[in-house]
């Protein structure tokens, strides 16, 4: 069936209870962020749509990836990846150099050695509405993310009693991660870029343009769906739609004997594929952490090395527009 | 466009109750204070293949019918006849004044004494018939650097190399056949270690590419090479530059004529044994011969796609190193040599010299000179890997697979590749092979992926008629030329990567330098299996200003990848992948009815050998290395 009648949690996530309202005012925010609009230039004719609102029939489906580690520092340390890795681990309290829809949080031990990388693909819209229809279930979920029962509701406030979400509280920033605080890192952002790119101008391929943007994902979701919108036709995002990790490679990734690290990925939140939150840790046993692991030979002295092999994806459908 | 740089505010409008939402919400969890269990679980190593998962496509074949059709495909690939143009009038000394395109930003003029200092397979590339490699461990140091000083007079220098080239292609234009022209040359690179050896720590030190001082044993595995040691393309099982066998020192010899060659490389065998050089390994190269010239042993023309790099040879106008066609006044002569070749800046080759900047396709960014030691300046990464291919099993694997899809195995073929045997895109020519499309160069280049593909102006170029051929229409989807076609994969073209633009892709072009090694199978008169199973493939050879971010990155990201740049499967032709020892990849295979799953569970390219070098500036091989 093309028409949505409601849009899904982000992979389905089933935080509130089964037929909760919680899932219908998601869908009332998606729907209201997914303006309808009809492209222009080479692509009037295409439209980015609401898939609740107008029924297109799908002929195809494109996933958009792209690399969990920002563009912007590799390209700002061409010839220095080492000064790239450590700027992007940097700035816990803001993880401002993290703009490409993944961000991630690094623990240590005493000897500074990392010992867990945790990355997640969720927007802090969603943990906002969270938020506003049950803050218990907000905190709830924050100690069970981070394996911390003393977390309370007070401390992810912005304030006293009845004041707002604090998305910059110690346990999303310094202590932990459960969301994108990152300022470009929201879903309105990514439906306002993908909403953008159906009206680009007159250009007839992508050597016609060079969107200006630091990051891997913006070109990438400008230049995929303007292609699409050349073609004339409708595009929206997959249900359920969401920012999501896609997959990671660990070939190469070795034991301190040299032999294969094992798999040490979990998947916590979401689905494979559609991942939410990954975490990278070595089970107690092994007898060495994340930080002795080697990759291609070299030990991983940074979260972000982490991140270079994790690939982000978004899905795109698009049908004949009609108009 | 991009994103806004700060937050969006996160109140769209409601449409749905958002009131009514909120008051069914608190009364639905008022007094629920039971704690959330996160159940989390170890992610399937093959996470986005469950999600993206077509239908398996199911395989099965008698074991005669499978012999029978293998031998009329092998046959077949083998009885190509490409006819080469002839009678085209191309300039042998400089270019042409009118090549020049107005407003295009001044590119570097190499200097007689730069263009004798720059090593000739580099720029321009010595893609002679029968090249020869010598690998070499230094036993001692003095002697070694003696046998530097004298073989140092012997590298072949871009400014000769490009004199004769420029002579040669002329002449073969003009006549159709290749004109009976002969040239020996010499080219050499070191490793990390032997740079240590020779100039020093600090000098070795000085070089910043992480890989290559590691070399390619240690990197193997981060390239996909088998981790299980049982496996023939472990490092530990190379016959070169594995763990205990990695050369210092590799030599290239390339030559027209086999006595040529012979002569040369005995000749330096003989001072290298005097010089106390250890030979590790030597492997003759040799182009495939007859209608197969050119092609690689699975059957497919190689090296058709090269970057134009930007410079001139003299301050003369045209006298550009990459031959400009584009007719000034179409604007894609601001980015492209001929049709389909990109300009890239020479400093993506070269250390020290301008190169790609990120934001556009026409200017240059400036290289750091930190990165090297001073005297590296005009020097350049080598990545050698011989890279054995089992053309059996390769065609087996396409025989089994065309007869399940009801295509022939030479197409099925042509799809893994994204050309035909011939060397005529697939973009260009979706249906059969071409062949006078493929002996076009100002055609069988020119495609687009994610649009049309426009024509493009040419200047006049007497003696030819001009691109006739059917234009390729778009295919973003990747249904024409899949997006795990090798020369899709390897250069995605004018389409958006996980890296970001087309112009992030331009980063990672590689100079490919390969030749064939070992007796071809296909042409062969008697198949037997003790025939099949004998040696053969390819000496990869590729220039780049960094390893890690061109050649590997091509590799493991690209190529080792079902998600990059676009999702669709591993390149089925050079694709590795190994984890925890799973060796198995796969294509989704678009078919009318939606693409196919195809398993890929054999290695039909195996890695036996290689490693990471130095092409210095000849200058430094006497008065540096060998001081």
């Amino acid at each position: 069936v093309a028409l949505v009648t409601r849009f899904d949690t982000p992979a389905s996530v089933r935080d509130a209870p089964v037929g909760s309202a919680f899932y219908t005012q998601w869908h009332g925010f998606v729907a209201g962020a997914l303006t309808t609009v009809n492209g222009s230039g080479t692509g009037s004719g295409s439209k980015f749509y609401d898939a609740s609102e107008i029924d297109v029939t799908p002929i195809a489906q494109h996933t958009l990836t792209w690399m969990a580690f920002p563009r912007q520092l590799l390209i700002a340390n061409r010839d220095d990846r080492r000064v790239a890795f450590a700027a992007a681990d940097a700035v816990p309290a803001t993880r401002s150099p993290q703009n490409e829809y993944c961000e991630w949080w690094v623990k240590r031990n005493a000897a500074g050695k990392i010992t867990k990388v945790v990355f997640v693909a969720e927007t802090p819209e969603y943990w906002q509405q969270l938020w506003t229809f049950s803050p218990t279930l907000v905190r709830d979920l924050y100690r069970a993310l981070l394996g911390n029962p003393a977390i309370t509701e007070a401390d992810l406030r912005a304030g006293g009693p009845g004041s707002a979400y604090n998305k910059f509280n110690a346990f999303n920033t310094t202590q932990g991660i459960v969301h994108f605080i990152q300022s470009i890192n929201t879903l309105g952002a990514a439906i306002g870029l993908a909403r953008g790119s159906v009206s680009l101008g007159s250009q007839r391929d992508n050597y016609e343009m060079s969107p200006v943007a630091g990051t891997s994902v913006d070109p990438r979701v400008v230049m995929d769906i303007g292609s699409l919108a050349r073609k004339s036709l409708a595009i929206t995002f997959e249900e359920p739609i969401g920012l999501y990790i896609a997959g990671y490679d660990d070939t190469g990734f070795s034991k301190p004997s040299g032999a294969p690290a094992g798999n040490y990925w979990k998947i916590v939140r979401g689905a494979p594929g559609r991942i939410l939150r990954l975490e990278y840790e070595v089970p107690a046993g092994e007898g060495f952490v994340v930080g002795d692991i080697r990759i291609g030979g070299r030990p991983i002295e940074w979260g972000s090395q982490l991140a270079e092999h994790v690939t982000c994806r978004i899905g795109g459908i698009a049908g004949s527009a009609g108009r | 466009m991009r994103r806004p740089t700060e937050e969006k505010q996160e109140s769209p409008k409601a449409k749905s109750g958002k009131g009514k939402a909120q008051r069914a919400s608190k009364k639905s969890t008022r007094g629920k204070k039971a704690a959330i269990a996160i159940e989390s679980h170890a992610t399937p190593s093959k996470s986005i293949e469950a999600l993206v998962a077509p239908e398996s496509l199911s395989i099965a074949i008698k074991p005669q019918v499978l012999n029978k059709a293998l031998s009329s495909v092998l046959k077949s690939v083998a009885d190509l006849v490409v006819p080469f143009p002839k009678d085209i009038f191309l300039p042998a000394l400089g270019g042409d004044s009118d090549s020049e395109v107005p407003g295009a930003p001044s590119e570097p003029i190499y200097t007689a004494v730069q263009r004798a200092n720059i090593q000739g397979n580099i720029l321009p590339g010595f893609n002679k018939d029968h090249q020869h490699f010598l690998f070499f461990r230094i036993r001692n140091v003095k002697r070694a650097k003696l046998w530097l000083r004298w073989i140092a007079p012997f590298i072949s220098s871009m400014d000769e190399v490009l004199a004769w080239v420029r002579a040669f292609r002329s002449l073969r234009r003009r006549l159709g056949v290749d004109p009976p022209m002969c040239a020996t040359w010499v080219n050499i690179a070191f490793s990390h270690r032997a740079i240590a050896l020779l100039a020093g720590k600090a000098d070795a030190a000085g070089f910043h590419d992480q890989s290559f001082r590691q070399g390619l044993a240690a990197r193997s595995t981060y390239l996909g090479d088998p981790t299980d040691k049982r496996n023939p393309g472990h490092r530990s099982r190379w016959r070169v530059g594995g763990p205990k066998n990695e050369a210092d020192i590799m030599v290239i010899v390339a030559a027209d004529d086999e006595e040529d060659l012979a002569t040369r490389v005995d000749l330096i065998k003989a001072r290298a044994a005097g010089a106390q050089l250890k030979l590790l390994f030597e492997q003759r190269g040799d182009n495939l011969p007859g209608a197969l010239r050119g092609h690689e042993h699975f059957g497919f023309k190689d090296g058709i796609s090269q970057p134009g790099v930007r410079g001139k040879v003299s301050s003369a106008p045209g006298d550009f190193i990459t031959p400009r066609y584009i007719d000034p006044a179409d604007p894609r002569a601001r980015f492209f040599a001929k049709p389909g070749q990109l300009l890239v800046w020479p400093g993506q080759f070269l250390l020290g010299e301008p190169r790609q900047a990120t934001e556009d396709l026409v200017t240059a960014a400036s290289s750091p000179l930190s990165v090297r030691p001073h005297w590296a300046a005009l020097g350049s990464y080598v990545v050698c890997r011989r890279l054995r291919q089992d053309v059996p099993a390769f065609w087996k694997f396409a025989v089994r697979a065309a007869f399940a899809l009801g295509i022939s195995p030479v197409r099925f073929a042509s799809m893994l590749v994204g050309r035909w045997p011939s060397g005529a895109p697939i973009m260009r020519s979706p249906s059969a092979d071409n062949a006078a499309l493929a002996a076009d160069d100002w055609a069988n280049n020119h495609f687009l992926y994610g649009d049309d593909t426009r024509p493009v102006g040419l200047r006049p170029i007497a003696g030819y008629a001009g691109d006739g051929f059917t234009q390729a229409q778009q295919d973003f989807l990747g249904n024409v030329c899949p997006h795990f076609a090798h020369v899709r994969k390897s250069n995605p073209r004018d389409v958006a990567t996980d890296l970001g633009k087309p112009h992030d892709t331009m980063l990672r072009f590689i100079l490919r330098r390969g030749i064939p090694f070992g007796p071809p199978l296909l042409g062969a008169k008697r198949y037997t299996s003790l025939f099949a199973r004998k040696e053969r493939g390819l000496m990869f050879i590729s220039y780049g200003a960094t390893i890690e971010d061109q050649f590997e990155l091509l590799t493991r990201r690209w190529a080792n990848s079902p998600l990059q740049p676009n999702l669709g499967g591993h390149d089925p032709i050079i694709g590795q992948r190994d984890e925890r020892g799973d060796r198995d990849r796969y294509i989704d295979f678009p078919t009318p009815s939606g693409p196919r799953r195809i398993k890929m569970k054999e290695d039909w390219v195996i890695p036996t050998g290689g490693g990471y070098f130095f092409a210095p500036p000849i200058a430094a091989i006497a008065d540096v290395l060998g001081a």
